[in-house]
């Protein structure tokens, strides 16, 4: 039975097919509601679907001076990461599907697993552009990540564990963190944008400079797996900070409804603002989001030490 | 293949021929140190379609056709630079309600085409959001140019003689409401590009090119203009009814790709109170008038003001109904050497926002290519040239 | 020092209709000096080939059957076409005009492109002449 019900998690729910499908659903409430800012139409509900499907029925073309193995391989490794960081998260407001001490490093790892897999995938071409992508990538996750893990940090210091059922728990019995942790906020959240790679942060996939990034050289699967994962992390991403900040995710109505009002403000925040060059973000990041999350720990600290 | 790099080997990056920078197709090589720029390449030619030969068959009123079609953006100025030319040769005065018109559909095209570079460059920059709304206000100007003429691009507004439509009470109504309209979004467009963070971050300081060098490499239009080279072809040399209706130069000393931003939009007030006192002041007259099939002979040139600079036509004719020969000189040309050597120094992600900093239009300026062979080189008349090309396709 | 200058307008456009329309499921609209397929009226024609020869894309070509008795068959090749008008005004009988309506000019053939106006018998006995045995000559 119990085997029975890990391969239920694994590939039904909330592993699986559930997450595949609802990457879909939120991938397209972002494209249409980019769109709807920019003042268009936007896709309908079966575009993300449909470019999926396209993908996986493309030729997958392996271009020349690259490592075949670790070309084909590389989509399925950031793929299995994000598949696997999603056991642990409330993932549609019910309980994590597999929890233990200290889960809160473990997905965050498996999270940046991902973007360095992109990285690699992009270093492992000759072709220029993709190597220049690659770098970028891995120079935005040098800079972004210490301050968004800090920023995750200090729900997990007020709630006493690193456990995210716990954390979910904690936040949902008392006042939500966002209240409380105003400037923790802020920098997990546009940590979370600068992590997806979404506008004004995405300097590694600039298309009007180096036209795709780190996946320029992909084609068919490769590309399909890497698209399903960047959808899957910006599903994990949205769960994270609604358990964080928002007050827990305790049932799968206040999932919706928290992670919609949170996709809605992203969404915004990404039809704002002109691209940052690489080093602007880097100088961004690493001056004023690492302050901000110190400060924001240092007043952690204080108060708890103080109350 | 295992390949050492050696120490000074650079690193190239190709822009083009297809890149999605790039609107059309030309071949840029940029040679990068990390995200330094130190040195680059352009390679042009890729949209050259034999139109100045292909004008050499047609007959003079068919050319206006032809040359209209060298670019999409500025067909109109393209057609009204060579009517010009011709009606001189021809000896031929137009009714001032004719130039009046003319001058009226180039200022919308140069409305139109302002407002198309100004979404481009956003989006090169990354600022999708101001590329929509820019091109969703574009369309008013589209609508305004489709009710005037009938087509959105390609008016073909220019007969030999004239024009070929006129502007009734409506259609003057629709314009000035359209021009209303288009004001009050510009005021705010300015706004946002003067202020906003992230945007001047992208444009402040960037591509900073001197006075002394833009009069030295030889740069015209806005871009000259931006770094204070007076240079308008409307001021300095008044052509069509830029005579009776004056336009006032716009410049800016700073050089750099905010002051080309700046002096584009300024420049949409300036367009706005022409159109405005010309819609007022329409004279009156006939629209066309009798120009001969046969043109006399002689050799002229015309000069006028495009959106993008100063536009060059020379037009010989040995008194056929044919011209002999016409050769076009477009602004884009003399900009590139202003983008290729001020671009060193600069970040990689700064060159797609420079190569757009001065409007170019690839199919515009691809009227020939030099190859420098090592082993022969030869220096060709006009005459053995065309010759050649007779002889070629025999 | 301002960030996200675009922050009203962006907010507002949510609440907005959309700029963009569902074409081709909402039909778009013309103006009426819209330049789009010819129409020639051929009682007014007079033969002068004025309009045959000004054309820059060789997409007019006027056949006479008969001078005296006005009979004229226009083969017009609508893919040539570059709607530029000039036929229009060089025109001295006012028998060309561009329509406004018919400008969703694609099809799958290119023999769908190739126009004849005339009076039926007319473009019969062309047709005839031009390919004996022609399938539409003995309808």
């Amino acid at each position: 039975m119990n085997t029975l019900t890990t391969f239920l998690n694994l590939l039904i729910f909330p592993g699986g097919l559930f997450l595949l499908i609802i990457s879909t659903v939120y991938e397209w409430v972002d494209r249409k509601l980019v769109a709807r800012y920019q003042n268009r139409v936007g896709p309908r509900w079966f575009q993300p679907v449909a470019d999926i499907v396209k993908l996986l029925a493309k030729e997958e073309i392996i271009p020349n001076g690259v490592r075949a193995e670790l070309f084909i391989g590389l989509p399925a490794v950031a793929l299995a990461a994000i598949l696997a960081s999603a056991l642990y998260t409330p993932m549609f407001g019910l309980q994590p599907a597999f929890s233990f001490r200290g889960d809160l490093i473990v997905v965050l790892y498996l999270l940046s697993a991902m973007t360095l897999s992109l990285g690699l995938a992009g270093a492992n071409t000759i072709d220029r552009f993709s190597l220049i992508g690659a770098t970028r990538t891995l120079t935005q996750l040098f800079s972004y990540e210490a301050p968004f893990l800090l920023a995750l940090l200090g729900p997990a210091i007020v709630a006493g564990t690193w456990q995210i059922n716990e954390i979910n728990a904690y936040t949902g019995t008392h006042l939500w963190i966002l209240i409380t942790q105003p400037v923790g906020f802020l920098v997990a959240l546009i940590g979370l944008m600068g992590k997806l790679e979404l506008p004004p942060f995405d300097a590694p996939e600039a298309e009007t400079e180096i036209v795709s990034g780190a996946l320029t050289e992909y084609s068919g699967r490769g590309l399909a797996l890497f698209r399903i994962g960047k959808d899957i992390e910006l599903v994990i991403g949205l769960t994270l900070i609604s358990t964080f900040y928002l007050g827990g995710l305790s049932n799968p109505l206040w999932f919706v409804l928290k992670t919609g009002v949170l996709l809605v403000v992203v969404a915004g925040l990404q039809s704002l603002f002109a691209r940052l060059r690489i080093d602007q973000t880097v100088g961004l990041w690493w001056r004023i989001g690492a302050l901000l999350a110190l400060f924001q720990l240092l007043a952690i600290i204080v108060l708890r030490l103080v109350l | 293949m295992n390949h050492k790099p050696s120490a000074d080997e650079k690193f190239i990056i190709p822009i083009g021929p297809q890149h999605p920078a790039l609107k059309e197709p030309g071949h840029f090589e940029f040679s990068v140190d990390g995200e330094i720029v130190t040195g680059a390449t352009v390679r042009l030619g890729y949209a050259h379609r034999g139109i100045e030969k292909a004008t050499e068959e047609r007959s003079w009123q068919q050319n206006a056709y032809i040359l209209e079609r060298i670019c999409g953006i500025c067909s109109h100025i393209h057609a009204t630079a060579y009517t010009i030319g011709v009606e001189r040769l021809a000896g031929v005065t137009i009714s001032p309600r004719a130039n009046t018109i003319r001058t009226l559909v180039a200022e919308l095209e140069r409305v139109h085409s302002h407002m198309l570079w100004w979404g481009v460059a956003a989006h090169e920059g990354g600022f999708d959001t101001l590329f929509m709304y820019t091109w969703r206000d574009r369309e008013t100007i589209m609508d305004i140019l489709e009710n005037l003429s009938g087509n959105r691009v390609n008016y073909s507004a220019n007969l030999l003689g004239g024009v070929k439509f006129d502007i009734d009470q409506k259609q003057v109504d629709m314009i000035r409401k359209g021009i209303d309209f288009l004001e009050e979004r510009t005021h705010y467009y300015y706004q946002v590009i003067t202020t906003d963070e992230t945007f001047l971050g992208r444009t402040e300081n960037i591509g900073t090119m001197t006075r002394e060098q833009a009069e030295s490499l030889g740069s015209v239009g806005p871009t000259a203009r931006a770094s204070g080279v007076e240079r308008d072809i409307r001021v300095n040399a008044p052509y069509a009814a830029y005579t009776d209706f004056l336009i006032k130069m716009i410049t800016d000393t700073a050089g750099d790709l905010k002051a080309r931003f700046v002096v584009r939009l300024k420049e949409l007030f300036e367009s706005y109170r022409l159109i405005r006192e010309m819609l007022d002041n329409l004279p009156e007259g006939e629209l066309v008038v009798r120009v001969p099939r046969r043109i006399p002979e002689g050799e002229t040139i015309s000069r006028v003001e495009a959106p993008r600079g100063e536009l060059f036509y020379y037009l010989a004719s040995k008194g056929g109904d044919k011209p002999e020969r016409i050769k076009v000189r477009t602004p884009t040309l003399p900009n590139w050497s202003s983008v290729l050597s001020v671009i060193v120094g600069h970040k990689l992600a700064d060159v797609p926002m420079m190569l757009v900093g001065i409007d170019p239009c690839f199919s515009c300026n691809d009227r020939m290519i030099t190859l420098q062979r090592k082993d022969n080189s030869d220096v060709w008349t006009w005459a053995k040239l065309r010759q050649y090309g007779i002889d070629y396709y025999k | 020092m301002k960030i996200g200058a675009l922050l009203g307008d962006v907010v507002r456009s949510l609440f907005k209709s959309p700029a963009t329309i569902n074409y081709p499921a909402e039909p778009a609209q013309a103006p009426d000096n819209l330049r789009g397929k010819l129409i020639w009226d051929n009682r007014r024609c007079t033969g002068c080939k004025l309009c045959m020869n000004d054309c820059p894309a060789n997409a007019i070509t006027l056949h006479i059957i008969d001078r005296k008795e006005k009979r004229f068959v226009m083969e017009y090749y609508e893919n040539s076409c570059i709607f530029c008008a000039q036929c229009v005004h060089s025109c001295r009988s006012e028998a060309l005009r561009m329509s406004n309506t018919v400008w969703e000019l694609a099809a799958l053939h290119q023999e769908d492109f190739k126009y004849y106006y005339g009076k039926q018998e007319d473009v019969k006995s062309l047709l005839a002449n031009e390919a004996p045995g022609f399938a539409g000559a003995d309808d």
